[in-house]
């Protein structure tokens, strides 16, 4: 036997003939069945079963037509559409008379020894043999071509059918089972919960009048459980009155049937129920998808993302599945620049344990206001100097107060004199204190003791890029890209404060054992402008190599000018030369503000095209023809492969 | 009054049209298949048989012939009956050995008026 609910492909001879043998039989019994119903139904009071009957030979004659019409008698094969459109065109004329055979047995009394009733279900069984599971569409639905089926697409939707009458649990599982449901049944509110709990169902129909847990009952505790929740639950009850339909409703009940029930009610209502749910389900879908998403993002975040996680969603031909296509794409994207910078700042970290073993250790500084091995401010304990420049000393030493290590920056007693200038200076340290970010070393505090004014930072175990330069001679493009990439990042989160840094070089620039930048000297570059002022001697603190032209012209200046100082110092990183060498500071700045510096791909011919022309771009002389910001710098950093 | 044999493996084929000709005054008697057909035949005395056609065991065809082929049943008439109802169906009957041949789903009068001919023929 051939089972023509999944059958596909063309018909030969004989396969026509066993369809049409499949066809024609329920044809004949339910013609033969219902003539002799006809027969029977003598009489005036039999009036409106007569037309009934007659309507449902009229509608099997039709499905005969078009089993004939499809299925010629010839031998001949017939095209691989024909059994799909057969049955599409057999469902309108089914349901006309399942829907006429079952109104006939909602009116009649339900005695199972009548030979009436039985013989109309026999009508009704045959008639579901008319269309298979496949083209059948949902009770209620329009015929081929109609809305969407009212099912979940997973299969027939399952309903749970309550009641304590086992009559009523038998008839109406029947309807149902031959609509199409799967459904179970349970005779009591206590079985229905276990068998809620063992399995999935998509509609309940509860009795209310129950012996123990009544209908309310359940429905409270189905409404309570975040598992039962969602799932419809359709009352049909003998009590109509007002207050007991409330109830139910109030409860959480979908609807509420009152017995005994029109049949096409039932239907209409159930499949209102099952559509509801259907979307109810389907937004919940949605919800979980999007957290799928979302998810996806804090792993991209952490760093744990891995592409292709959304794969499944990727292949929805939906908007979520744009979404997830497009998330996959960027994630991927991140993930490659992040295994890049990953790459650099391993290249940068090997630069940098070279340069610190055959860096000549340490320098000796002394002549600064501190004593190593002394206690300072009844707080620090100087440990060691760790250099010097045109503001002061820098220690190393152990604050007892915070117990860590902090750099102590003593500044020159000829800066402090005047009052107005150190309110200036401590209200922009106070600024430089509100950066906090990874690559910045931190400013604790601005203080004074026994005349000597100091500055407390972050200690930072590491080497200055100036150092790294001058052991290590030229660094790789990688190097390179993994501390101006940083340098960036930090300058962004400055700009966007307003603090701009004024004096980025590489002395100001300090990288730990990790490869991690920290830029130093955020708000005390002024004081170091107006301490090259005040020096006498012409001690140049902060050198003009590295100052915009703007600001070798004591122009106003913006972040702009900042970029063009990373310009200076990937230059020199990747070149090991600055871009304008003067003899003398006089003969830089002319140059500085007059010459166009030699492209360093033209001196470094390995590195990136892209990071020549970036540099290049960078050393413009006006502002508005470099990068305009420290972020966007960043972004263009990371996309040179 | 006829004493017909309804040879059919359909339940409800069975239960329905036995009950039509039973309403109509005949006597009808009820095989499964095509071997119980064929047994019931030659030791019962039938006015006429009806015979599916799509049988297990043995199918409607070689139950004729075999019907056909004992003396006891060469002359009871049978009348095949079949859903399937391909071109060819009808002779491909008539050369087995039925008398007649009728497609479902059953028209009553006009099988009722086959029956009535052949009994007319053989009375």
């Amino acid at each position: 036997m051939t089972d023509f609910a999944t059958f596909r492909g063309p018909l030969t001879p004989a396969l026509a003939g066993e369809l049409r043998h499949e066809l024609r039989t329920p044809v004949n019994h339910i013609v033969g069945y219902t003539e002799m119903l006809l027969e029977d139904a003598a009489g005036p009071e039999a009036a409106d079963r007569r037309r009934a009957l007659g309507e449902t030979l009229a509608a099997t004659r039709e499905v005969l037509a078009l089993i004939n019409r499809a299925l010629p008698s010839t031998q001949a094969t017939l095209g691989a559409d024909v059994v799909d459109a057969l049955f599409a065109s057999l469902a309108a004329p089914q349901q006309r008379i399942t829907r006429t055979v079952e109104e006939l047995l909602a009116a009649a009394d339900h005695d199972a020894g009548d030979t009436y009733a039985q013989d109309l279900r026999k009508i009704l069984q045959a008639a579901a043999r008319l269309v298979p599971a496949r083209a059948q569409p949902a009770p209620g639905a329009p015929a081929a071509g109609g809305a969407a089926d009212a099912r979940p697409s997973t299969g027939p939707a399952r309903i749970l059918i309550v009641d304590d009458d086992e009559g009523n649990r038998d008839v109406l599982g029947r309807r149902l089972e031959r609509e199409g449901y799967g459904t179970q049944s349970a005779e009591d509110g206590r079985r229905a919960l276990a068998l809620l709990a063992e399995q999935p169902f998509d509609l309940i129909l509860l009795d209310v009048m129950m012996p123990e847990l009544d209908g309310y009952e359940v429905l409270g505790r189905l409404k309570d459980s975040p598992a039962t929740r969602d799932i419809p639950v359709i009352v049909i009850s003998a009590l109509d009155d007002m207050a007991s339909i409330v109830r139910c409703i109030e409860r959480g009940a979908e609807d509420f049937l009152t017995k005994p029930f029109d049949p096409v009610l039932l239907r209409a209502r159930i499949n209102a129920s099952l559509e509801k749910k259907r979307l109810h389900d389907q937004e919940l879908e949605y919800i979980r998808q999007v957290g799928r998403v979302i998810e996806a993002a804090t792993a991209v975040e952490q760093g744990t993302y891995r592409a292709g996680t959304l794969g499944d969603m990727a292949r929805r031909d939906d908007a979520l599945g744009r979404l997830a296509r497009v998330f996959d794409g960027m994630a991927a994207e991140v993930h490659a620049r992040e295994e890049r910078l990953r790459a650099r700042l391993r290249e940068l970290r090997e630069d940098i344990g070279i340069a610190r073993n055959s860096r000549e250790m340490p320098v000796v500084l002394d002549g600064g206001a501190l004593e190593v091995g002394r206690r300072f401010a009844e707080r620090y304990d100087i440990r060691t100097t760790v250099g010097k420049g045109g503001m002061g000393t820098v220690y190393r030493a152990y604050d007892r107060e915070l117990d860590e290590e902090v750099a102590i920056k003593t500044l020159r007693p000829e800066l402090m004199t005047d009052q107005g200038l150190i309110e200036r200076f401590k209200s922009e340290i106070r600024l430089a204190r509100r950066i906090s970010h990874r690559n910045v070393v931190r400013t604790h505090d601005f203080g004074e003791w026994r005349g000597v004014y100091y500055l407390t930072m972050e200690y930072v175990e590491g080497i200055m890029v100036r150092d790294l330069i001058d052991v290590r001679g030229p660094l790789h493009a990688p190097s390179a890209l993994a501390i101006a990439t940083q340098l960036a990042d930090s300058l962004a989160v400055a700009h966007e404060q307003g603090i701009i840094h004024r004096d980025i070089k590489p002395q100001n620039l300090l990288l730990d054992a990790d490869g991690v930048l920290k830029v130093m000297d955020f708000g005390i570059a002024r004081l170091a402008e107006r301490a090259s002022a005040l020096t006498e001697t012409g001690l140049v603190v902060g050198t003009p190599a590295y100052m915009s032209p703007e600001q070798l012209l004591s122009e106003p200046i913006d972040g702009r000018s900042d970029l063009y100082a990373v310009g200076v110092v990937l230059y020199e990183c990747l070149t090991g030369r600055l871009p304008f060498d003067g003899g003398s500071p006089v003969s830089l700045i002319a140059k500085v503000l007059s010459q166009e510096p030699e492209a360093p791909i033209a001196l470094t011919p390995d590195m990136p095209p892209a990071l020549s022309a970036l540099i290049v771009r960078l050393l413009a002389k006006r502002p508005e023809d470099r990068v305009q910001t420290a972020a966007e710098l960043g972004g263009l950093l990371r996309q040179i492969a | 009054m006829a004493r017909i044999l309804l040879v059919e493996d359909n339940e409800m084929n069975r239960d329905m049209l036995s009950r039509r000709l039973q309403r109509k005054g005949h006597d009808v008697t009820l095989a499964v298949d095509g071997r119980e057909g064929v047994a019931m035949a030659r030791a019962g005395a039938y006015d006429i048989i009806l015979m599916d056609m799509s049988l297990p065991e043995i199918d409607g065809w070689a139950a004729t012939r075999l019907l056909r082929g004992a003396p006891e049943t060469q002359q009871v008439p049978i009348i095949a009956l079949t859903a399937h109802a391909m071109a060819g169906d009808r002779e491909k009957a008539l050369e087995a050995g039925c008398d007649d041949y009728d497609t479902k789903p059953i028209e009553l009068p006009r099988l009722l008026a086959k029956i009535d001919t052949l009994l007319a023929r053989d009375a």
